[in-house]
């Protein structure tokens, strides 16, 4: 296990590279921004661009780029959004936002999308499994932006139970701003509840119809103890990885609710790099979500070995 | 001895009342210097006995404890407002409540009055000191014998100013502003190592700083201008009197013959290494003049022309112009073909090291007097407006703020927070957080709070009132628009910018505010024959169902200007617009000293009359025949459409095969669309609907229609329109507001102009009697002279700059030209630019009618009806009872 656990992490390092490498070049093959003509600040922006390397070739920028990074873990400067602010800081300053929405979203998403799941798989071919059943097809087949409009519309402005946008400040775990990201979080969640519901349900119906499901009962477990003691514990092995990449997910932003609630977290930081190609934001922000990814690809697959004993993995016969 | 007693008690009362009296009075606000002290609270006037210019009513909050809060939504909030070195505009959304004007404009009343004759209270602007203690005077010929390197001997005046400062000038941060931290925030600005992004603002204008562009670019190496910096003029530079260099490169005056591959230059966005890769398949002869440059590059992508490269780049550019060298294109352009690349190439020197005390034109004169010396003569509006405006920084602060990377460079983060971002202006910022919010409070050791300048007199009661009268300032990030006008109909936010679907329910609302834009919308036409007929040679086009040519013809054009109905367009499909009738649109003002607007004067209506053929005659007055203008009529219309039918068919554009007396082919006109957007879409459909409103019952009857070429991108679809390859655009020209003589270059120079390859405004001429003469020259003559540049006629000059002529006479010129280009037909005027809001119940404006530079008066003219107590309560009686605030 140690061992497949290394490799794992050699290789996610290697694909780490491999992606950074690629997005790199080909974020600093795209033609920079236009400069107008007749304007006299070009000149400035000429120089700036000269001092930041943009004349050398690319493969001697991404070396440079690696070797700040590893030697000083400089992930350079803003060139264009936050000109001349280091943009790891930036990041950092931009994480606790996301961070808290998706934070408060998963806190009570999982309980509740399994308690549906287990509720509907318990209560099979009934209406209140159609019911929930239909309503979880529904919210899946429905983007978050639009719960998110409506949750807006009704809860903040109908209602006025909540504040339209998220609180300023940084004052992350205060009742104030508790109460101004609910309705963020009421549009990342239902998505979650839904794909937590439709997986346990489908697991648990699956083991529920298992035969040692039929041999605890005839053991005399009640149908309660059956459930719990060995129906949930088979198909949480298949859900326990998802939580685990729920929770690393919580470091990544949701660029339209964020900007719907004026949440200023780092999807929109993204986006926005992006538009005013501000090369080394984009690349710090890629290469965090190309590591977050991987790094929740790695923790669901070793996961499986912990949670299920039966799954060795890297093993060899 | 006690009726004496109780007399001397009576009179000490007397005394203590009259002292408590006389203590009243010592807290009303003197204007001059001095009088207030760095953060300590500011003397204000008891609101209730206010009524004059010393004694005004002062804002509420400051007695009272209540707070007035002034909220606003942005779509984003700048992450650098650095006076010195921010980039993007909203940049001065964020950091004008921290600063203030030596010179500011205030609307006209007693308290500012209009020296330019009786007007209407709150119809003009008006320009007077602020930071300055008095307007300031002309010291050029003192200056001049100081220093006559920095002023040509012939100037008199207007080069060098003397302008006198506050004495009461203080950052909230305690540092006294005396003329000393002008100059050392001008030696930051400048400061060759930092490289501000701002620093051009103040040597690259007209009216730029005399040593300014010499110190900041002090001991480096630049490319400085072009070697020719206008087109169509004579000021290029035959390459034979080039001087060739020992290193075999060539000079001009001493500066390198530069060629930048990764720029422009006067030709636009696109460098030769960008038509390089465009054309690198398509154009060989290019591909062959440039691979050399390429290889003579060095890493920044310049090359120090010699002569085989400069036959290189010759050849480029003639490979550029579809001819296979320059010697073929020079058999049609003649000399032109050989100097064409100088509107592309540099000229490049080293500066040499100078010190700024020596160099700069900007200077202490003593401790509250400030010397300024531009570049060229300077008055008026521009010397207020566009010289020392907001850039002052506090040196303590800013010293704070710089750093320095590894490689050497130098950054600030002067004003990137809260902490960074010291105010000399009427509020200080609290609170920043990035991409999210900035709140702002008063900031009471700014002087405006007790002076004599920032009180204006109501025109509606008569009474004094001091400016500024919130007390908070808040900004917040809200990116969407529904969530924008949720909030504001809960009553969170002070303004709400309409959307179109907004109209129905708010486009008569009594709290709607309109403010008319400078830029007139035009049906630009496209002309170009030879990209008509290009079009019309492709195999899959059927000449005998469809026609492009006609679009060419006269008075098909003419009845296309008069065929919609320009006021149904705006309720349609803009509703924030209103039509447009000329080449410059209301808001255009002809003398920015004054105010003057452009469109109020005579010759500017009788242009118009005369374009739309009303008889001036028929009316009571000039202005009752200007304002009977439409721009809508279909029976002229359908007549002309008539007669172009007849034009038409003599030209053989169409055919009338049948002999039914109807056009044949269908006239398809290709909207140049830089993106499909509802509004492109919504524009054919209604020109489709409602172009039979002119063209039933004549012969292009269902024969003309509209539609969206493909996304033709930001600046291909401009490149369409002039190539023919598509018909007609909805475009305009924006900025020069205050400037229209120079507007008209856009209309003029064939770089800008969209019709440049159809109508040559230097063979169209035109006749003017001035000052008693006949004077004729080419439409484009008169546009170069009506900016000051000398043309020259059957060996006499000409010249009507703002130098050299008087307004009334420019307003001639610029009325005339107008009437030239409205008779091209090229530029149908059909759209005059605007945006609708509206303007929350907690406040009102003073004024209700728009004008520029001040608009409205925004929050500093603007009064509260609630305080942010009283406004809650009011929302939350008015959402019980209705849902939401009422509009």
């Amino acid at each position: 296990m140690v061992k497949y656990t290394i490799q794992r992490l050699l290789y996610m390092i290697l694909v780490f590279l491999i992606i950074t490498c690629m997005c790199f070049i080909l974020i600093r093959m795209l033609p920079l921004p236009a400069l107008p003509p007749n304007d006299p600040h070009t000149e400035i922006i000429q120089l700036r661009r000269e001092s930041l390397g943009y004349n050398k070739p690319y493969m001697v920028q991404f070396g440079i780029f690696l070797k700040n990074i590893f030697t000083r873990f400089d992930w350079g400067i803003s060139e264009q959004l936050y000109i001349g602010r280091s943009v790891w800081s930036v990041f950092m300053e931009k994480l606790p936002a996301s961070m808290i929405v998706n934070l408060y979203s998963i806190l009570w998403t999982i309980p509740v999308g399994i308690a549906l799941g287990i509720f509907a798989a318990l209560k099979k071919n009934t209406w209140i499994d159609y019911l929930i059943s239909t309503l979880t097809m529904v919210v899946i087949s429905v983007p978050s932006f639009v719960y998110a409009f409506l949750i807006q519309y009704v809860l903040c402005f109908k209602l006025r139970l909540f504040p339209f946008v998220m609180k300023g400040g940084t004052d992350w775990f205060s009742w104030p701003m508790f109460v101004s990201v609910v309705p963020a979080v009421l549009a990342l969640s239902f998505g979650v509840i839904a794909g937590f519901c439709r997986t346990t349900r489908a697991e648990l119906t699956e083991v529920l119809t298992s035969e040692f499901m039929l041999l605890a009962r005839t053991k005399g477990l009640t149908k309660a103890q059956a459930t719990v003691r060995h129906a949930l514990r088979n198909c949480f092995v298949v859900i326990v990885p998802g939580i685990f990449g729920e929770f690393i997910g919580i470091l990544g932003g949701s660029l339209i609710i964020e900007r719907i609630f004026a949440i200023p977290g780092v999807g929109g930081l993204t986006l926005n790099a992006i538009n005013a190609r501000d090369y080394n934001v984009f690349i710090m922000s890629t290469c965090f979500y190309t590591a977050i990814g991987l790094l929740a690809s790695l923790v669901v697959d070793i996961s499986y070995g912990f949670i299920d004993p039966r799954i060795r993995m890297g093993s060899k016969k | 001895m006690t009726t004496k007693r109780v007399l001397a008690l009576v009179l000490a009362l007397a005394m203590c009342f009259g002292l408590v009296a006389c203590g009243d009075d010592g807290q009303t606000p003197v204007g001059g210097s001095g009088d207030v002290q760095p953060n300590g609270p500011a003397a204000v006037a008891d609101g209730d006995a206010g009524t004059s210019v010393d004694n005004p009513i002062v804002p509420a909050g400051i007695e009272d404890g209540e707070t007035y809060t002034w909220s606003s939504a942005l779509a984003s909030i700048s992450t650098n407002w650095n006076p010195l070195d921010y980039e993007d505009s909203g940049s001065s959304d964020i950091f004008s409540p921290l600063t203030d004007a030596l010179y500011s404009f205030f609307f006209n009343d007693s308290v500012h009055p209009y020296e330019g004759g009786e007007i209407e209270p709150f119809s003009r602007y008006v320009i007077s000191p602020s930071m300055a203690a008095d307007m300031p005077t002309d010291i050029t010929e003192q200056v001049k014998a100081e220093h006559p390197d920095w002023i040509p001997a012939s100037a008199t005046s207007g080069y060098a100013w003397s302008i006198p400062l506050r004495e009461d000038l203080y950052f909230d941060t305690g540092y006294h502003i005396t003329a000393d931290t002008y100059v050392q925030s001008m030696k930051y600005m400048l400061d060759p190592k930092l490289q501000n992004y701002r620093a051009t603002d103040v040597y690259a204008n007209s009216n730029g700083i005399v040593g300014a562009e010499e110190y900041c670019k002090s001991g480096t190496y630049a490319l400085s201008e072009f070697v020719s910096s206008n087109f169509g003029d004579d000021e290029y530079v035959n390459p034979a009197d080039f001087t060739l260099t020992p290193e075999g490169t060539y000079q001009v005056d001493g500066k390198d013959v530069v060629l930048d591959l990764t720029s422009g230059g006067n030709w636009g966005s696109n460098s030769l290494n960008d038509y390089y890769d465009a054309y690198v398949d398509s154009l060989p002869a290019l591909v062959a003049a440039v691979d050399p440059l390429k290889a003579a590059a060095n890493e920044k992508g310049w090359v120090y022309l010699t002569p085989e490269l400069l036959t290189d780049v010759q050849n480029a550019i003639a490979a550029l112009q579809g001819y296979d060298s320059v010697e073929a294109y020079a058999a049609d352009r003649g000399d032109y073909a050989y100097q064409e690349f100088e509107e592309m190439a540099f000229l490049g020197m080293t500066y040499p090291e100078v010190a700024f005390e020596d160099t700069v034109g900007f200077y202490a004169a003593d401790e509250y007097t400030l010397v300024q010396v531009f570049k060229a003569g300077t008055t008026g509006f521009y010397l207020y407006y566009g010289g020392i405006q907001d850039w002052l920084v506090e040196p303590d602060v800013y010293e704070a703020s710089l750093a320095q990377d590894e490689a050497g460079n130098w950054y600030s983060n002067y004003m990137t927070s809260a902490d960074t971002s010291p105010s000399y202006g009427p509020y200080s910022m609290t609170e920043y957080q990035t991409e999210k919010l900035v709140h702002y409070s008063r900031n009471d050791s700014w002087f405006g709070w007790t002076d004599e300048i920032h009180v204006y007199q109501d025109p509606v009661d008569g009474l004094y009132y001091r400016m500024n009268q919130y007390t908070d300032l808040d900004y917040q990030v809200v990116a969407e628009n529904s969530t924008r006008k949720q909030m504001f109909l809960a009553g969170e936010l002070m303004s709400y910018g309409l959307d179109a679907e907004d109209y129905d329910a708010y486009g008569h609302s009594e709290y709607l505010k309109a403010a008319p834009g400078a830029s007139i919308f035009f049906i630009t036409l496209t002309g170009n024959m030879e990209g008509l007929q290009a079009r019309e040679a492709v195999a899959d086009f059927d000449q005998s169902k469809n026609d492009l040519e006609t679009i060419t013809v006269l008075n098909f054009r003419k009845a296309l200007a008069i065929s919609f109905d320009k006021q149904a367009f705006c309720d349609e499909i803009m509703p924030s617009q209103t039509p447009g009738y000329g080449i410059f649109g209301s808001q255009i003002i002809y003398d920015p000293d004054t105010c003057g607007f452009y469109r109020d004067t005579e010759a500017a209506k009788q242009a118009l009359c005369d374009f739309y053929s009303v008889d001036v005659s028929e009316y009571d007055s000039l202005d009752d025949a200007e304002a009977s203008i439409t721009g809508y009529d279909p029976e002229t219309a359908s007549e002309l459409y008539t007669a172009a039918y007849n034009d038409a068919i003599a030209a053989g554009y169409i055919t009338d095969a049948d002999g039914d007396g109807i056009c044949d082919q269908t006239i398809t006109l290709t909207y140049a669309c830089s993106n499909n957007t509802d509004r492109t879409a919504k524009t054919c459909q209604f020109f489709n609907e409602h172009i039979g409103d002119s063209t039933d019952g004549t012969p292009f009857e269902g024969k003309i229609k509209f539609v969206e070429s493909a996304p033709l991108g930001d600046t291909e679809w401009a490149n369409a329109l002039k190539n023919g390859t598509a018909d007609f655009a909805l475009c305009g020209w924006t900025g020069s507001s205050m400037d229209p003589f120079g507007l008209l270059t856009a209309y003029t120079w064939d770089s800008y102009s969209y019709a440049a390859k159809w109508y040559d405004t230097t063979k169209d001429m035109l006749t003017l009697n001035i000052d008693g003469e006949d004077v004729t020259m080419s439409v484009y003559d008169w546009a170069e002279a009506v900016n000051g540049n000398i043309v020259t006629i059957d060996g006499q000059e000409y010249v009507y700059g703002v130098n050299e002529a008087d307004q009334d006479t420019r307003v001639q010129i610029l009325a005339g030209v107008e009437g030239k280009l409205l008779q091209c037909y090229s530029y149908l005027p059909f759209l005059n630019d605007g945006s609708k809001s509206l303007l929350s119940q907690q406040v009102f404006y003073v004024v209700d009618e728009y004008i520029p530079v001040l608009g409205f008066g925004g929050s500093t003219y603007a009064r509260f009806n609630y305080s942010d107590s009283e406004w809650k309560t009011y929302v939350d009686e008015q959402i019980a009872a209705h849902g939401q605030l009422q509009y």
